[in-house]
This record gives C-alpha cells, structure tokens and sequence, in this order.
C-alpha cells in the first residue's frame, strides 16, 4: 500500500464518532478475506488428515518404492513412482517444447517486438491461455496423435508425447509473461554499455539480458512447472490413465493428475483405502506444485531486490 | 530492427559470422509466436471439420425416410411427412400432432435433422429413432470420397448421411448414450446454474477480501500472511480444490454429487482471481478522490461504497468476467464433485445432480463410439463460441467503461 493512502486511512481513523456499523464493516470484510486463509488451511488438513489414515495402513517404504500403482487390483500395490515417472514424462516433454519457445517469445516481446506488434504477439499469448484444457486434451488425442503414430513406431494410442507436445503450448504462455516482465526490467543501461563495446544485438540477448533476468527466467520455468505437474485434462484425455513405472515415453503411462482423475470416474466410498489413497497423491501433488511455486517467488523476490 | 553496431566497415571472416547469427537470429525469435498461433488455427480448423461425419445408419421401420427442403421448412412439418409416410390416415396425423403429449414422446424417441446428404440427394430432412444402429462413422474427407463406393454398398434398410453434427437440436436434445440423439441440453443448463451459483458465492468474498486488503488492512504480519497465502492458493491445481470439495462438501457436509457442492468448490477455486483483479482496480483509484469525500465528512464506508467502488465497477466487471470464463472452461475439480455421472435431466435447484459443458466433452471424448468424437467436436465448438463471447464482453466492458483519473 502506498504512503498516501496510508495518510488517507490515518486521516479516516481520526474522524469523532466512528460508528458501531462503520467498525462492524471492517470486521466483516476481514471475516471474508480469513476465508482464503481457511481454504489453504481446509486443503491442508483435508489432504495430510487422509494421507495419515492411508500411512497408517500402508509403510511409507511401500509408497515410495513398489514398482506398481494398483490400488483397486486384489492385490494392491501402492508405489508413488509409477505415478511420479509418468508425470516426470508428461512434464519434461511439456517443458522442452516450452521452455525454448517461451523463451525466444519474451525476447522476441522484450527486446525485438515494436508496440503494436507486442500487444498482438501478448493476444495470441491470452488465446492460448483461455483455451480450456479439455480442448487441448481432444486436439493432442484426435490430431496430433494419429500424425505422431504414423512418424513413431510402437507409439500407443494415450502417449505422454503427443500429451507433452500440446501441454508445451499450454505452458507457454505462463513463461513467456514472467521471463519477458523480467527482461524489461533489465535497465538499459546495460544493453547500452554492451551496445558500446562493439556487441551484436544478438550477443547484447543472450550475454547481458539473459544472464541479468535469469532469475525471473528461472521463476517463469518453476512456474510453468508447477502448472504442468498440476494440470490434468490434458493427462487424464491424451496421455493415458494406466500407471507404469517406466521412462519410454511411446507408454501408455498416467500422471498424478490423470490417476486422480481416473479414481474419481470410478466410485470408491470414502474411509476406504483406495479412497485414501487417493488423497495421498492429491497430497504429493499439492507438495510439488506449492514447493515449485514458493521457489518460484523466492528467486522473484531476490531479483526485485537487485533491480528496483 | 536492427540495432547495435554495425559490423560493415570490418568484413572479417569472425564478423561475417557475428553478422550473420546477428540476423538469423532477429528472424527466428518470431517462429514461436507463429508456431502458437498455427497451432490454435489448426485447433479450431480440426474441430470444425470434425463436426462433420459421414455414417451409415441401420434405420428401424419408423425412422430412416428423408424428405428435400422444399418439402418442409420446419421440424413440424417434417413430423407430419414422416407420419403419413408411415401410413397413419390424415386425421390421425392431425391428432398426434396437436397432443403436446404424444409430440414430447415422439421428441423423446426420435430426432428430425436437416442433413447436408442422404443417398437420395442433398440438403434432406432426416427424421432418426434412438433405436437407430451405427454401422460406420468415417471422417469428412474419407466419406465424401468414398461416398458412391459407400453408397452402392447399402443394404436395405441401411442410410447414408453427410451429418453435421452442430445443428439446431443439438443444443436442445437430452444426452442418450445413442450419440445420434446425444445433445447439449443438460450441460448447457448446468453450466448456466453452476456459473451463476458460484459467481453468486466467489464475487462478494473476492470483491470483500480486496476492499479489506486494499482499504482497511493494517500493515502488519497477518495482512502479509493474507497476501501471500492467496498468491499460493492461486496456484494450487484446480483437481486439489476437487479433493477438497470431495472431502468437505461432498462427503463432509453430505451434499452428495449436487451443484452446491460444485459451486461452493468452484467458488474458492475462483475466489483468488476475482481478488487479484479486484485489487487491481481498487489500486487504480487515486487517494485525492478518497480524500476529497473524507474532506466532504464523508465516513469511511460511505466514502469505500458511495466513491470508491463505484469508480472500480468496470475493473471488477472485466475480472468477475475473465473468471466466470475460466469457471466454464474447469472440468478437472469437478469431476471429483460428481459432475461425471450420467445425468439426464436439467437440474432444478442446487440439491440437483448436474453436468457441465467440459465434463460432457471429456465423457464424449472418453466414450468409444468415433461419434462421440463428433458429439465432442460440436460441443468444443460451443464452448469456444461461449468463452468467445465472454472474452468480447470482457474486452467491451474494460474499453467502454475504463475510468481515466
């Protein structure tokens, strides 16, 4: 908050005769915005209160290192790795096609776009940005898919590539508005001085900007991955709902997200241990993504520091 | 463009190739921006050209005749051809046609269409049953070629039909497990209830956490606290708030797989959004107007609601509506608060089972029958057409009503 407002707030406290209502107001609105606070902590004790019922019965050695996913199978295995390699699969695949394009989009935003041009390339950004993913999901199934198997061999029909290709396209707009914010910000000056000593506009990018704003590129990339381990249309419809602890990514394979997804389809009665189980993955989840964006912030707020 | 100096006057070999990086470069940084936008054209192209099939059919003795457009404009009058075709006598066709009850059950079963061909020629009027069988669904391209092979090849009482399947009783038929007779009716009214419950809940908690964060938070370690949680719990997976509306709404409280549980669920989903852009706009607001009605005696509310809120309306407008047009799109928390039951009727209030327009996408996408994959297609395309609009109204609200202090 700015200064000046903070005058007009003082200003406003020192009124005669503050009414009851006045002051019922304020409360009111700070009991609305403890909702927010309520809801992390509802998500917290929902996810950990269920995974400690779910540890209770299964060791944690299990969890961590069965080779198998099968909760609903008579004899069930309970290994968070084939549901961790494939959406390591589904995710590495995602980032590779959007980290380069990400990238080259806020150099292309930041240092060679005139206006006009920008505020377009900044639409086409938004555009790819409100596509809902379960439209994604069909177009990665229904198009892509059929090109890719017919160019790869032994590709099955749910395949972290195809998934991974459309979901890079998903993330690239997440990366390509923080990257391109922090290279904006990288003073002139800089660019100047290089300018000065004889560089091309292509050495000024890639030996002064971009080691000057790589921690925003580096919180952009953490950001992006937190959306792609989180997000879950795409995985649930084009990259399969079959755990397999495998790293060929020609597999049917499923993510956090898409078993999830898959266990929900189903019915399972609640206080079951598959039920249970689901909300262990939902908590390894929410430690992945909350762990990637509070790095994300932490790297953003260190590189604040230096330019402002 | 091109900045920088410029390496002309020494024409060594080291420079040339500085040079001409230099160059290749400047073009190259463009190929993503265009790579994205092909991709979103080829998307919308492949879903358009999806929502046409070719099919051959397997029609039962009440169904399978097809009449030209010159000889019925309407569904009604279509009715009445497929009537007395079937032999019924003129007053009998008169009767039926003026029972409402006898036309909700014949609307039940069957399904009039205006197809672009049928074997008979274009541009017919198809009337289909739900008994129906599919025999072949081949894509537009495959089909059209293959047509008078297709055609040649039909039994007796097969048809063959250039079906768009995007038609005018799409958007109004039931969903069937019959992809001829599935329609959007349902999810559309469930979309219309859970978008309106949910803005109903998200809208007054967002907008009231931004006016005390903005106005009346002290600068203290809880107001941080505050500030960096909604920050995390924007980034929280969508499927996670659908863990915690199973947990909470659904099972905790014991309101079932119902639209208040999807819209309590989708509410926080929202409710940082809604915040975020609230805040926005509240910040936009200069402090002199805040003073000058603190100068006119105003009291701290009347000055936040008589003033302030007033001049953020079309800021918070533009953010409710970027939200609500995110909130259609969200198919993933959903599915785990009871949006992927089959549903075959419109809800009726909050304690109704329901779907939405994602969720009977991804159900069409999931199920087996290619035809599905059409349903899926007509409906993506209604969905874009949606959020289109929403984005054009979001667009006309911030240009129109942009206030400039």
């Amino acid at each position: 908050m700015s200064t000046s407002s903070q005058n007009a707030n003082s200003w406003a406290k020192k009124q005669p005769g503050k009414s009851l209502s006045e002051r019922l107001i304020g409360t009111g609105l700070f009991i609305l915005a403890t909702i927010s606070v309520l809801t992390t902590a509802a998500v917290i004790v929902v996810l950990f209160s269920e995974s400690f019922q779910f540890f209770r019965q299964v060791p944690l050695t299990e969890f961590l290192f069965a080779p198998e996913w099968t909760p609903l199978f008579a004899d069930p295995r309970y290994g968070i790795g084939a549901l961790l390699a494939g959406t390591f699969l589904f995710t590495g695949i995602g980032l590779i096609v959007a980290i380069p394009l990400g990238l080259m989009t806020a150099v292309y935003l930041s240092e060679y776009a005139p206006f006009e041009q920008s505020v377009r390339v900044k639409g086409i950004m938004e555009l790819l940005e409100g596509v809902p993913t379960v439209v994604f999901g069909y177009f990665a199934l229904l198009f892509v898919t059929p090109i890719l198997q017919s160019l790869i061999p032994g590709l099955n029909l749910f395949n972290p590539i195809s998934a991974g290709l459309v979901l890079g396209f998903a993330i690239l707009p997440y990366i390509s508005n923080v990257a391109s914010d922090a290279m904006m910000a990288v003073p002139r000056s800089l660019r100047e001085a290089a300018y000065a000593l004889g560089a091309t506009k292509f050495e000024v990018v890639t030996r002064v900007v971009f080691p000057a704003a790589i921690s925003g590129i580096v919180a952009a990339i953490l950001l992006a991955t937190s959306r792609a381990v989180g997000e879950t249309m795409i995985a649930a419809i084009a990259a399969g709902q079959r755990p397999l602890l495998t790293l060929d990514p020609r597999e049917t394979i499923a993510t956090m997200t898409s078993y999830i997804v898959q266990a929900a389809t189903g019915d399972q009665p609640a206080g079951s241990l598959a039920s249970r189980a689901l909300f262990s993955v939902g908590a390894t989840l929410f430690v992945f993504t909350l762990t990637f964006n509070i790095l994300a912030q932490r790297v953003v707020e260190r590189y604040r520091e230096r330019y402002e | 463009m091109q900045r920088g100096l410029s390496l002309e006057s020494s024409k060594s070999p080291e420079n040339l190739r500085r040079d001409r990086i230099n160059r290749v470069f400047a073009r190259a940084v463009i190929v993503p921006t265009v790579l994205a936008l092909a991709l979103i054209a080829v998307l919308i192209l492949d879903t358009i050209y999806d929502t046409v099939s070719v099919q051959v059919v397997e029609v039962t003795e009440t169904s399978g005749k097809s009449f030209p457009l010159g000889q019925a404009w309407n569904a009604e009058q279509v009715i009445r051809l497929e009537l007395l075709a079937q032999g019924l006598p003129e007053e009998e066709v008169n009767r039926l046609m003026a029972d409402p009850e006898e036309m909700r059950i014949f609307g039940l079963r069957n399904r009039v269409e205006l197809m672009w061909a049928t074997q008979d020629g274009p541009l017919r009027w198809v009337v289909s049953s739900i008994d129906d069988e599919r025999v072949s669904n081949y894509s537009l391209l495959e089909g059209l070629r293959r047509w008078n092979e297709l055609k040649a090849g039909l039994q007796e009482n097969q048809q063959l039909r250039l079906n768009p399947w995007l038609d005018q009783s799409f958007l109004s038929r039931d969903p069937s497990r019959n992809p001829i007779s599935a329609g959007l009716r349902v999810a559309l009214f469930g979309t219309l209830w859970l978008l309106t419950m949910t803005l109903l809940l998200s809208v007054p908690i967002g907008v009231g956490t931004a006016i005390y964060l903005e106005e009346y938070a002290p600068k203290n370690a809880l107001t941080r606290f505050i500030e960096v949680n909604l920050r995390n719990l924007a980034g929280v997976p969508s499927i996670v708030f659908g863990l915690l509306g199973l947990a909470v709404f659904v099972r905790g409280m014991n309101l079932g797989p119902t639209l208040a549980a999807a819209a309590l669920t989708m509410a926080l989903l929202i409710m940082p959004t809604i915040t975020i852009a609230a805040r926005e706009a509240l910040r936009a607001v200069p402090d002199s107007v805040r003073l000058a009605a603190y100068a006119l005696g105003a009291t701290k509310w009347q000055t936040i609601s008589k003033v302030v809120i007033p001049a953020t309306i079309p800021g918070i407008a533009t953010g409710v509506i970027l939200a609500a047009a995110r909130a259609i799109g969200e198919a993933a928390p959903l599915l785990l608060v009871g949006a992927a039951a089959y549903v075959a009727f419109v809800p009726r209030g909050p304690m109704s089972e329901y779907t939405v327009l994602p969720v009977q996408i991804y159900l069409w996408i999931s199920a087996n029958l290619s035809e599905f994959a059409n349903t899926a297609a007509a409906g993506i395309i209604v969905l874009l057409l949606t959020l289109a609009g929403l984005y054009a109204l979001a667009f006309w609200v911030r240009r129109r009503f942009r206030v400039e202090w």
